[in-house]
Order: structure tokens, then C-alpha cells, then sequence
């Protein structure tokens, strides 16, 4: 009996070893080249009634470069500007325009502002399914400045992001 | 009266004359005086057209690639990353497509411009020091974007299963797709 127990030991013990020598695998998912198209076409759909012409950045959820366009009758700070907002909202999981808001001169947060690569400006939009963001649109260059790019980008994201969800919805 | 509506006639007559001289001097002064340079650009639209049809005609082996396209000024216009390639992928399609626009030939010509043993017309050329520029990369897959002589893109493509021959096919393939704008 105690031989048995003892056995039984062993094993339970032998098991919590090899469970902890093989450690849970960390998953996330991120945007693919398709649902940054999607976002892309419903960024054109929103300038094209605007009658403007932005530049646009679309980040994976590590802030990946997916997609990048530059805008016709684009400046030349345009593009940097799209890629700085979107990194923006990536980094800190919010809108740029609500993080601008947050880390006003003065604020509790405002030495935010010194993170490299992030912009206190309006136009860059999370990615989320739910409550994981798995990417990033960052627009600049349609007509109504801050509030405008981030609509636009907004349209952008909830296109990928409803494409993410037909295709949850479908699994 | 007679005299009159000859007069009348003269006078509008006249009136014109004056009107088309004033019309030709300015015509001629916009014509001769410094005016801003105009250059032509690859739009928005014929960019995404170029990187689907790479990708397409890239689809046909169920390759997954990564495309750039950059404007006439070597300035990206649109890029793509394909799912699963680097961040590195995407930036040497993007200089596959630098070098093709800034040397306006394909990537594959300008390397066997610019090898260390390049010959020409019987005589050696020694221009191996252009891939010390920066942003040009040796590699195929870089095809300029041509209208009427100049060069007003490039497109570039990289992780192409059949390597750098079939990334080269398929950027052609891109610049093919908008064959018919650049007449």
C-alpha cells in the first residue's frame, strides 16, 4: 500500500514537472494584409466625401508597419504624421486624440509626451475585437484637421475590425 | 448711315483685335517667364493597381508577398506587407523599389550594370561603388514604372516562393497591370 502511494507520489510529481517545463504558449492575434485593405478602401470611401486626399498607416499589434499610402497632393510631413498617430494609439490603446487630451501640459500624464514615437495629435484609431487591440490605423491629411482625421481613421479601424469578427462569427 | 455701320463694324472690328493682341502678349509673357517645374507622379490609384497585380500574378504559386511601390520622387507611395513577413521583408521591397525608380531599369540590369566584373561595349566598368547608395539594394525584384522616358515609380516585391527570379516576374506583372496609363 504505502509502495503504491508512494508511486502515485512520484507520478503527480513527475507531472507538475512537465507541466512547468512546458509553459503555457502566449497567443495573440494580429491584423492581416487583407483586413488592412478593408481599412484602407473605408479610408478612401470617408476622404472621397470629404473631397480630400490623406496619407494613411495601418500597424499590427506590435506596431508593425502593415500598410502605408501617401496621398496624392500629400505634404511631406503627411505620411510621418499618419505612421507617429497610429504608433500613438497602438502604444497607448486609446485614440491619439484622447491621449492628447490626457497628457495636456499640466496633467498628471503629461510626461507622456516625451515617449519617442508618440504624437499629441488627433487621427490615429485602435483596432479593437472586443477588448484586444490587434493593430492600429493612423490618418492624416483630410479636410477638418484633428477631428477629421480621426474620424477617417475610425472608419478605417471598424472595418478591420468587422471583417475580424465576420470571420469569428463564421468559425 | 452707310458710313455709320462701317464705322460700327471698324469699331468691333478693332475692339477684337485689341482683345486677341492683349490675349497673345500674355500667353507669351506666362510662356517666357519662370514658371514652377511640373513633374509627372504615379497616383494613389495606379499604386494600388501596380501592387495588385503583383500580388495576383504572385497568387498563381500561393505566394504570400510583401510590395512597395515609390513615387517619382523615390518616396513611398503604398506598401503592403504580406501575412508572416518581416518588418525587414517589406523594407527591402521597398528598396528594390527605390533603386529601380532612381536607376530607371530593373534591379536585375542595374546589378549586372554595377558587378565588379561588369564589361560593356568590350571595356570594363567599374560602377560597383552605386550599391554603396544608400536605400539601393542588390537584389531582383525592382522594376522601374515608365512614362514617356522617365521614370515616375517603382515598384518592388519581395518572399515570393520562387525567390528573386519569380519576385522580378511578379512586379512586372504589377507595372503590366497599368500598362494601358503609361502610353
Amino acid at each position: 500500500m504505502s509502495r503504491i502511494s508512494l508511486m502515485l507520489k512520484a507520478a503527480v510529481a513527475a507531472g507538475v514537472l512537465c507541466a512547468a517545463a512546458v509553459p503555457a504558449q502566449a497567443q495573440s492575434s494580429s491584423i492581416t494584409s487583407e483586413q488592412a485593405m478593408a481599412a484602407l478602401r473605408a479610408v478612401q470611401a470617408y476622404a472621397k466625401n470629404d473631397g480630400s486626399d490623406p496619407s494613411l498607416t495601418v500597424l499590427d499589434r506590435d506596431g508593425n508597419v502593415v500598410l502605408m499610402l501617401k496621398g496624392n497632393g500629400a505634404a511631406p510631413h503627411n505620411i510621418g504624421l499618419s505612421l507617429r498617430k497610429a504608433q500613438t494609439a497602438n502604444l497607448f490603446k486609446m485614440k491619439s486624440i484622447d491621449w492628447r487630451d490626457k497628457t495636456m501640459p499640466g496633467k498628471p500624464d503629461a510626461d507622456q509626451r516625451n515617449t519617442p514615437n508618440a504624437i499629441p495629435l488627433g487621427g490615429g484609431v485602435p483596432i479593437m475585437v472586443g477588448n484586444e487591440i490587434i493593430g492600429a490605423v493612423g490618418v492624416s491629411g483630410t479636410r477638418g484637421g484633428q477631428e477629421g482625421d480621426t474620424a477617417g481613421a475610425q472608419a478605417g479601424a471598424d472595418a478591420a475590425a468587422a471583417m475580424v469578427k465576420r470571420l469569428q462569427a463564421s468559425n | 448711315m452707310q458710313k455709320l455701320i462701317n464705322t460700327l463694324v471698324l469699331g468691333v472690328a478693332g475692339i477684337f483685335v485689341v482683345a486677341a493682341g492683349f490675349a497673345l502678349v500674355q500667353q507669351m509673357v506666362k510662356q517666357f517667364t519662370l514658371q514652377s517645374l511640373a513633374a509627372n507622379d504615379i497616383s494613389v490609384e495606379q499604386a494600388v493597381l501596380v501592387a495588385q497585380g503583383a500580388i495576383d500574378a504572385c497568387k498563381k504559386d500561393n505566394s504570400v508577398i510583401s510590395v512597395a511601390v515609390v513615387d517619382h520622387d523615390g518616396l513611398v507611395r503604398f506598401m503592403l506587407r504580406g501575412d508572416g513577413a518581416s518588418a525587414q521583408d517589406v523594407d527591402d521591397a521597398r528598396k528594390k523599389a527605390y533603386t529601380a525608380r532612381t536607376f530607371r531599369s530593373p534591379t536585375s540590369v542595374w546589378m549586372e550594370h554595377t558587378a565588379m566584373d561588369a564589361v560593356e561595349n568590350g571595356k570594363r566598368v567599374d560602377l560597383y561603388g552605386q550599391r554603396f547608395l544608400e536605400n539601393t539594394i542588390a537584389k531582383k525584384g525592382g522594376m522601374p514604372i515608365l512614362w514617356h522616358g522617365d521614370a515616375i515609380g517603382g515598384v518592388g516585391v519581395t518572399g515570393s516562393k520562387g525567390g528573386e527570379e519569380r519576385d522580378e516576374a511578379c512586379a512586372k506583372a504589377g507595372v503590366e497591370a497599368i500598362a494601358d496609363q503609361l502610353l
